[in-house]
């Protein structure tokens, strides 16, 4: 007796398919992280080079509670902070700006004027047509182009504690 | 003269759906290439800055959560969820082994905007007694108007 074989189709299901990429771009669209990816970059001076900052030699920002702020022991509006600064960078390009915070001030208090400080780049310069390029908008007494804060110092408190103790005022 | 017309054609109103493989995995493959594991979920409020800088991947993570969920401090390699230490000398061991292992090695703050200063004084102090060297403060964008 012949028995005839059934031929059995050979093939992949993928009724299924759309469904699986659609729960696959749902999982991927709610755990990806859109998260923050930039931020104010902030380098810390190596001990060996470190020079030494005389008080009387910088500018001394202080920021309050409340985030107002205090420019060499004198109240000033932080719209007033970078012109004050620039100032006294024509006289001296090398002036340091010691920024120093009130430990009950916040984060942010102390991050708007820090912000503010590295803006120095974009607001004494402009740009060179058909270059990526920028002119320094200021010369210093030297006749050299200013166009940034070179040093923004930003001491913890117990690096000011231990100034005050080798002043011999802890 | 009045025109015959012909028998109406019968037009099926179909959604054309042939694309539509091609589009769901074109999307899956750039949510499969941009996918991130996010190390520190804590819900947070960042600073707003204008200057922006491109933070470098993988780079070490040390957070400070908000007042109301007590400052918590968290850290992270950076690869691994980040965990929460209880004093700042767990911060000065972790960041210091980090260095050890890579000199240049960069760390991310990651603050809440409200978060005191003196809690934020603490970890950078910590990060240079370890003689760490690069820094990013983790912020959002300040928008035109905002200035």
């Amino acid at each position: 007796m012949n028995i005839k074989k059934k031929e059995i189709a050979s093939e992949i299901f993928t009724g299924s398919m759309a469904d699986i990429s659609f729960l696959l771009i749902i999982y991927f669209m709610i755990t990806s992280a859109f998260s923050a990816t930039r931020g104010l970059d902030f380098a810390l001076p190596e001990e060996t080079d470190t020079p030494e900052i005389k008080q009387e030699d910088a500018i001394e920002v202080h920021v309050m509670p409340g985030g107002a702020i205090e420019v060499d022991k004198k109240d000033l509006p932080i719209e007033g902070l970078l012109p004050y600064v620039l100032e006294k960078l024509l006289q001296n390009p090398d002036k340091p700006v010691i920024l120093r915070t009130d430990p009950d001030a916040t984060y942010g208090d102390m991050i708007s004027v820090f912000d503010r400080l590295r803006r120095a780049n974009e607001e004494w310069t402009e740009p060179v047509e058909g270059s990526e390029e920028r002119r320094a908008l200021y010369q210093d007494v030297h006749g050299k182009d200013l166009t940034e804060i070179k040093t923004i110092s930003i001491p913890t408190q117990r690096e000011i504690e231990n100034i005050w103790n080798l002043l011999g005022m802890g | 003269m009045a025109l015959i017309r012909g028998r109406d054609r019968g037009t099926g109103a179909a959604i054309f759906t042939a694309s539509m493989a091609d589009i769901v995995f074109l999307l899956i493959v750039f949510f499969v290439l941009t996918y991130k594991v996010e190390v520190d979920k804590t819900q947070m409020n960042l600073p707003e800055t204008w200057i922006r800088k491109k933070i470098p991947e993988k780079a070490a993570v040390i957070s400070i959560a908000p007042p109301d969920k007590g400052s918590t401090i968290r850290v992270s390699t950076g690869e691994e969820m980040a965990l929460p230490v209880s004093t700042i000398e767990e911060v000065i061991t972790f960041a210091s082994t980090e260095v050890a292992k890579n000199p240049n090695r960069e760390f991310i703050l990651k603050a809440d905007k409200d978060a005191p200063y003196g809690r934020v004084d603490e970890v950078l102090d910590a990060l240079k007694q370890s003689k760490v060297k690069y820094i990013f403060l983790l912020s959002e964008q300040l928008t035109a108007a905002e200035l």
